[in-house]
C-alpha cells in the first residue's frame, strides 16, 4: 500500500508570515516513481473560479520505493489564510507521486494570529485600527 | 458568524466534482453514436444544464490525447484565444474539445474547424444544434436539482423550495446553485 506523510516539525500547523516551515517528507511506495514532488501553496475556494499558486516545490527522485527526506521552506509575507463571503484562502503542503498522483496534503494557517483571518471580524475593529491584508502595511 | 466558503456545500470545487446524471441514456451510447459520426459531435443545451460536466465525463473515455478550448461570453478574441492554444499540429493523436463554441461566429467556426480538421475527434459543447451532429441534449428537471441538492447537503432540500428556485432560475442549475450558496452562507 502506498503511504505518503508529511511531518511538520513539532506537529506545528500555524506558522507567521515570513517563517521558515521544517519538517520531514516520508514515502513508501507499492512501485517506484519518476519522482516525488513536495509542494508548498496556496488555494481559494468558494464561490467562484478558484486560483492556485505554487509558491516553492522540491522534487526528491524516487528510485526507491521508500523514502525520507528533510525539506524547508521560506512562507513569503502574503497572502494570509483568510475566510470571507466569498473564498477562502488556505495554505497547504502536498507529497505528490508523478507521474501517477498519489496524493497527501497538510493544510496550514499563516497568518499573525493562530486562526485564519476572518474578514467580518476586520468590521468589528476598534475604530482607528485598520489591518491591512498586505503584510508590513497595517496601520494605527 | 457564517460557514467558511471552504466549507460550504455549494463551493465550486465541490459542484466541480459532481459527475454527470445521465437521464434515460447512457455513456456508451454516446460514445457509440460519436463512433458513427467519424469522431465528431455536439452536446447541447441551455445554460447550466451541465453541458461541460458531460464533456468532462466523455473526455476521460476518448482515444486521444484531450486539448480544452474553453470559451465564454468573457473571453476576448474566442478564435484568436482558442487557436493560439492548441498544439501544432494537430493530428490524429488528438481529441479536440471546445467548450462554449456558440461564442465562435461562422468565421471563426470554419477556422477553427480547419485548423482542427485532423484531429481524431472534435466534441464541442453548443445552445444550439447544427455545426456537428448533435450527440446528447442535456435538459434539467426540479427532481434532477432535489437529486444533486441531497448529494452537496443532505437534508438541505427538506427546508427549501426547490421547485421555486428552479422554476425563477428557468432550469439553469448553475444559477441555483450560487443563490444555495448564499443561503448556506447566511446560515
Amino acid at each position: 500500500m502506498t503511504v505518503l506523510r508529511i511531518d511538520t516539525d513539532d506537529n506545528r500547523r500555524w506558522y507567521l508570515p515570513g517563517d521558515t516551515i521544517s519538517g520531514r517528507a516520508v514515502w513508501s511506495l507499492d512501485e517506484p516513481c519518476e519522482k516525488v514532488e513536495l509542494r508548498l501553496f496556496w488555494h481559494t475556494s468558494g464561490k467562484g473560479t478558484e486560483d492556485v499558486e505554487i509558491v516553492n516545490s522540491l522534487s526528491f527522485t524516487a528510485d526507491a520505493t521508500h523514502g525520507d527526506r528533510a525539506f524547508s521552506f521560506t512562507l513569503p509575507l502574503g497572502p494570509y489564510s483568510f475566510s470571507g463571503t466569498l473564498i477562502t484562502l488556505t495554505w497547504a503542503l502536498e507529497l505528490i507521486t508523478l507521474p501517477d498522483g498519489a496524493v497527501e496534503s497538510v493544510e496550514l494557517i499563516v497568518s499573525p494570529t493562530p486562526v485564519e483571518v476572518r474578514l467580518e471580524d476586520l468590521d468589528r475593529a476598534p475604530r482607528g485600527f485598520t489591518l491591512n491584508l498586505t503584510p508590513g502595511r497595517n496601520k494605527r | 458568524m457564517t460557514g467558511r466558503p471552504a466549507d460550504n456545500p455549494f463551493a465550486s470545487r465541490r459542484i466541480d466534482r459532481l459527475e454527470y446524471r445521465f437521464q434515460g441514456i447512457d455513456v456508451q451510447s454516446i460514445t457509440d453514436r460519436l463512433r458513427k459520426t467519424g469522431g465528431r459531435g455536439s452536446v447541447i443545451g441551455p445554460h447550466g444544464s451541465g453541458k461541460t460536466t458531460l464533456l468532462e465525463h466523455l473526455a476521460e473515455r476518448l482515444d486521444g490525447r484531450p486539448v480544452w478550448v474553453r470559451l465564454s461570453a468573457q473571453t476576448p478574441r474566442p478564435v484568436e484565444a482558442a487557436v493560439s492554444k492548441l498544439p501544432r499540429p494537430i493530428t490524429k493523436e488528438h481529441a479536440v474539445l471546445i467548450d462554449g463554441a456558440e461564442q465562435l461566429g461562422p468565421w471563426s467556426w470554419w477556422r477553427l474547424r480547419r485548423r482542427t480538421r485532423n484531429a481524431r475527434a472534435i466534441i464541442i459543447t453548443s445552445h444550439s444544434p447544427g455545426r456537428l451532429p448533435t450527440l446528447h441534449e442535456c435538459t434539467t428537471s426540479q427532481e434532477l436539482l432535489t437529486n444533486l441538492v441531497d448529494t452537496l447537503a443532505p437534508g438541505m432540500a427538506e427546508n427549501i423550495d426547490l421547485d421555486e428556485l428552479f422554476l425563477r432560475h428557468e432550469g439553469n442549475i448553475r444559477l441555483c446553485f450560487r443563490e444555495l450558496y448564499d443561503a448556506w452562507a447566511r446560515g
